[in-house]
């Protein structure tokens, strides 16, 4: 009997380190990300290395995806509730409903305030029926490269960041040489965006109850104008030539790198395609009507926590080290993130540069999400007076009718927004 | 009829050997005729191929220059390598024959057994049975995306080869209903001296019915590899490890968030359909004798 509790004792010894390590077995988070030009797939695994190595009780698994098909993906698991990753890029506003609530995680960690993220992307990109969904992870914004090759080639005068719509017309028409195909700039991709709120328009009022005086403002009908005079001088690419080459929405980019577009609205991933390709550029912000308000259309990538996650804790633990100012830096120095934590982006090498120095004062603008984040029903009543758009776009209406052809519109697009507020309850 | 009139053997001799000049010139006209014809549609058909090709040795800039050139000023060779360097794409293509193999072995199993079932055999609601299996069909891919996840998530399948092999097995209802129509244009007197001779239903299929439907086969082992080759989406949807992710979904990773490396895209593309183009070029003496026998087209 003695032998035989000296041999339980002493089994017993050997097992409980074992047990000890199944109790302390690592909780595996899955995690789905894209190979994009703001970090590759080399740069992501090794962040998720080192997180790794940092913890041993929480191990990261790394589903890369390609960025077409990541939505598709995406909507199949969620769609499905099952088998959607613990942490993942949830950049459609579809998807917010589904992101778990941080607010109590935040709350409790010392390590991430809202506070430290640049001013403007946090309410824009994470924050969803007062509750805080996400971590903004980098930024992004679109401004106006231009390319100086073909800028000193025709001796025109580079942009200067207080341009107005009618210099970048003048400077279009002097670019252009429509018979070799060289476009002066691009043009913008849709209503009632940056240059058409730095033009002091907007298409429906504050408390979205009617468009008249709106749609058919004079600062409204003075956009459209623009737009006409834009096409007028056969000086930007034909929306076929874009629809041709914006297969996979890339033509403006290409056509710049190939000294074809000397200036086009881009973002700071084909910044990175021209710098890479040793193209002589500048930056400046979407011109504007001095007096207005100078907007950016900037963004930020909402990283997020899936509601159905089992691990909340652990899977936080790791989205707070990609999205906070450890992870950012890595992506930074490793990749080429732009970091959306100032503390991080005072050490972005390029922060001295030209092109940084301008890029940073770009995101300091005023948010056209401002705007749009407040009136959802933006795309609805946009949808509805598509017409005018097409027609400017495609010189097939004449310049002093475009008043006439807004007032028209006005009946339509105030039902479309009466429809979408009643449907969105009000 | 007056002598001088009359046609002599030297005549005739002469006038045959006329007659055989012009009908080979005429038959020259017609091949010369013909053969430009044919190489002109197949340069017009060629032309997106040499437009990738040398799409592929350019640098980025030059690939949108005006006016566009089909000579690459100085070939870039290494963007061949460069691409496979940046991606496994080796890797990639091996998965995508492994998946090739495991389809093309499923339906060349299902099918037979499925067809002639259909055809040949009587078994209560047979006809409804089969209008049934030719509407699903009708039922595009996207709508059964969500409840096979389910299914293959719970079953913990994904992640693996499983749920994009397991179905072939199974049949494809548009190989099944060409098999079906294929089948029942044998005599069936072939079955019935088999049958007399103790055959079974299944030496009559394999020893009887299947050599006589090659054609028909032929198609469906093309037509799977195609399919297989190409597909993105159920792929993307199945499989999270990098290193098992078919060459459909690995050339999505030319496709940055906001750029395409178009050179880079068109090299590994050409490299990718290789194995397709390979495949046509030996397959296609079966594969339009199939498509002939069976009134496919398009």
């Amino acid at each position: 009997m003695k032998l035989f509790l000296r041999i339980s004792v002493f089994a017993l010894l050997i097992l409980l380190p074992t047990l000890n390590v199944v109790a302390q077995e690592p909780v595996t988070i899955e995690w789905w990300t894209v190979a994009s030009e703001e970090f590759d797939e080399a740069v992501q695994r090794a962040l998720v290395d080192q997180f790794n190595a940092e913890h041993t009780d929480i191990q990261v698994n790394m589903t890369l995806l390609p960025s077409d098909g990541y939505d598709e993906r995406m909507q199949t698991t969620l769609g499905a509730g099952q088998g959607a990753p613990d942490v993942a890029l949830f950049w459609n506003t579809n998807w917010y409903p589904q992101a778990l609530d941080l607010t109590a995680l935040i709350e409790a960690d010392p390590d991430i305030d809202p506070e430290m993220y640049l001013p403007g992307f946090w309410n824009t990109r994470v924050v969803f029926n007062d509750q805080i969904i996400g971590l903004p992870l980098g930024v992004g914004a679109n401004f106006v490269m231009y390319n100086k090759d073909m800028f000193d080639a025709a001796g025109v005068a580079y942009p200067e960041p207080d341009w107005t719509p009618e210099d970048y017309i003048a400077k279009v028409a002097e670019l252009a040489n429509p018979d070799a195909r060289i476009w002066g700039g691009d043009r913008p991709r849709g209503p009632y965006r940056a240059i058409w709120y730095n033009m002091g328009a907007r298409l429906y009022s504050d408390d979205s109850t009617t468009t008249e005086g709106y749609l058919n403002s004079a600062e409204s009908v003075a956009a459209y104008q623009w737009l006409w005079d834009l096409v007028a001088t056969n000086g930007t690419p034909t929306p076929a030539d874009l629809e041709v080459l914006g297969t996979e929405g890339t033509g403006p980019v290409d056509l710049f790198l190939a000294d074809r577009l000397a200036m086009a609205t881009l973002n700071q991933g084909h910044m990175q395609n021209a710098i890479a390709a040793n193209k002589r550029f500048g930056i400046v912000p979407e011109p504007q009507v001095p007096g207005n308000t100078r907007h950016v259309n900037a963004w930020s990538l909402t990283v997020s926590v899936w509601k159905g996650t089992e691990h909340p804790e652990e899977a936080y633990e790791w989205l707070s080290y990609w999205a906070g100012p450890v992870g950012q830096q890595f992506l930074m120095e490793n990749g080429n993130l732009i970091p959306s934590i100032p503390s991080v982006l005072e050490n972005w090498e390029a922060a001295d540069t030209d092109y940084g120095q301008a890029f940073l004062s770009v995101l300091e603008l005023e948010q056209v999400a401002a705007w749009d984040n407040k009136h959802p029903c933006k795309g609805t009543v946009l949808r509805a007076v598509s017409d005018a758009w097409d027609l400017v776009m495609l010189g097939e209406i004449e310049r002093d009718a475009i008043q006439a052809m807004l007032d028209g519109l006005v009946p339509a697009a105030d039902a479309a927004l009466e429809e979408c507020v009643g449907r969105l309850g009000g | 009829m007056s002598q001088s009139k009359r046609l002599t053997v030297a005549d005739i001799q002469q006038m045959s050997s006329a007659s055989a000049k012009r009908f080979r010139a005429k038959k020259w006209a017609r091949y010369f005729a013909a053969y430009a014809v044919m190489t002109a549609i197949a340069i017009v058909f060629m032309i997106p191929l040499l437009w990738m090709f040398s799409t592929s040795l350019k640098s980025r800039s030059e690939i949108f220059a005006w006016p566009p050139s089909w000579i690459p000023e100085q070939p870039i060779w290494s963007n061949y390598a460069e691409a496979f360097n940046k991606y496994p794409l080796g890797r990639f293509m091996v998965n995508s024959f492994v998946l090739v193999l495991g389809n093309t072995m499923g339906e060349l199993v299902a099918v037979p057994i499925i067809a002639y079932g259909f055809a040949r055999l009587n078994f209560p609601f047979k006809r409804v049975l089969f209008v049934l299996m030719l509407s699903t069909m009708m039922i595009p891919g996207q709508i059964k995306l969500i409840p096979l996840y389910s299914i293959y998530n719970q079953l913990k399948l994904t992640n693996t080869y499983v749920p994009l092999i397991l179905p072939s097995f199974f049949g494809n209802p548009f190989f099944i209903f060409l098999m079906v129509q294929y089948i029942r244009t044998i005599p069936r007197d072939l079955d019935e001296a088999a049958r007399i001779d103790g055959a079974g239903t299944w030496t009559i299929l394999y020893r009887i019915v299947l050599p006589l439907c090659k054609p028909v086969l032929a198609v469906m082992i093309v037509f799977t590899f195609l399919w297989v080759w190409n597909d993105f989406l159920q792929p993307l949807i199945y499989l999270s490890d990098f290193y098992t992710y078919p060459i459909s979904v690995g050339l999505a990773f030319f496709q940055g968030r906001y750029s395409v490396e178009w050179n880079m895209f068109m090299a590994a593309t050409l490299v990718s359909i290789l194995p397709v183009l390979v495949l046509y070029f030996f397959a296609q003496r079966h594969l339009i004798g199939g498509i002939a026998s069976l009134g496919l087209k398009g």
